[in-house]
């Protein structure tokens, strides 16, 4: 009896095992990230002047932009055209900017820089291709007529979108 | 030494490069549990070290704010934390939600000399 039990426990026991599949799944949806590549610094080349340009001692905020899918998003910067935060300032700031794209994943991208959009501080590029693009952000602030920028600590963003189409 | 370098280049990338998430690229409106809400269902994912608040708007075809409701408008997603939210829409207003956008809100003592503030909208599709 006791062996029948053994005998028939271990037929059941080896047809319980078989062999299973682990399989990975994943799937590619469309999204855009916006990387934060380099923050940026401003550099005080004169008296009246902040400047993000290496040639005035500073450095320029990049952003990448990753999208899964192509022509799916547009990316819209905008260079600052006001402080966040700066010593109290009683004269008016004169603002310039330029973005450019630095570099890309895809050789196809090169053709956004010449198609990009600018209006007032605000500069857009149609992602069609799937992949990654960095931008580059230049930005000048220049005060009054020639008066120096008062002592102290300048603080300005850079607004970096990707808007679904 | 090659190695070594490639390995250190790797590094400094993986330390610098943060980023901000926002899916899904066209959600859909559904209904609510409550009569004459509609419910929209997003998710977003904080790959920023310097951020931590992110705003939430709702905006139409011509950039006109719309009226919304939500757990937090202003929420707090820590470092490489995935957060998923609804957002309540009245069903008279439901026609006109066309962009749902999440803006980076970084603290005044993480902005660096020019920050960036980063925004992603989803579209209506």
């Amino acid at each position: 009896m006791f062996k029948s039990i053994t005998f028939m426990s271990t037929i059941l026991m080896a047809t319980s095992a078989f062999a299973l599949d682990s399989p990975i799944t994943g799937n590619v949806s469309s999204k855009c990230s916006i990387f934060t590549d380099t923050a940026g610094v401003y550099g005080n080349p004169t008296p009246d002047e902040l400047s993000t340009k290496a040639a005035d001692g500073g450095v320029d905020p990049v952003v990448r932009y990753d999208v899964t899918v192509a022509d799916k998003y547009k990316a819209k910067i905008s260079w600052p055209n006001s402080f966040t935060s700066s010593p109290s300032l009683t004269d008016a700031v004169n603002w310039d900017g330029e973005t450019v794209v630095k570099s890309h994943s895809v050789s196809g991208m090169s053709a956004y820089e010449g198609a990009k959009v600018e209006y007032d501080n605000h500069t857009e590029f149609d992602l069609t291709l799937a992949g990654s693009t960095w931008f580059s952000i230049e930005s000048e602030a220049k005060y009054g007529s020639a008066k120096s920028l008062p002592g102290g600590e300048y603080k300005a963003n850079v607004v970096a979108e990707c808007i679904a189409k | 030494m090659k190695k070594l370098y490639y390995a250190l280049a790797m590094m400094l990338m993986s330390v610098a490069v943060s980023a901000h998430e926002l899916t899904p690229t066209y959600p859909v409106i559904e209904s609510a549990y409550l009569t004459g809400v509609s419910t929209i269902k997003m998710s977003l994912w904080n790959r920023r070290d310097d951020v931590k608040y992110y705003e939430i708007n709702v905006y139409d075809v011509d950039w006109n704010l719309v009226d919304f409701a939500t757990t937090e408008r202003l929420m707090k997603v820590e470092y490489l934390e995935r957060k998923s939210f609804d957002i309540y829409i009245r069903d008279d207003d439901k026609d006109k939600v066309e962009y749902i956008c999440t803006v980076s809100k970084q603290l005044k003592e993480d902005v660096k000399s020019s920050g960036i503030k980063s925004r992603i909208c989803s579209r209506m599709k």
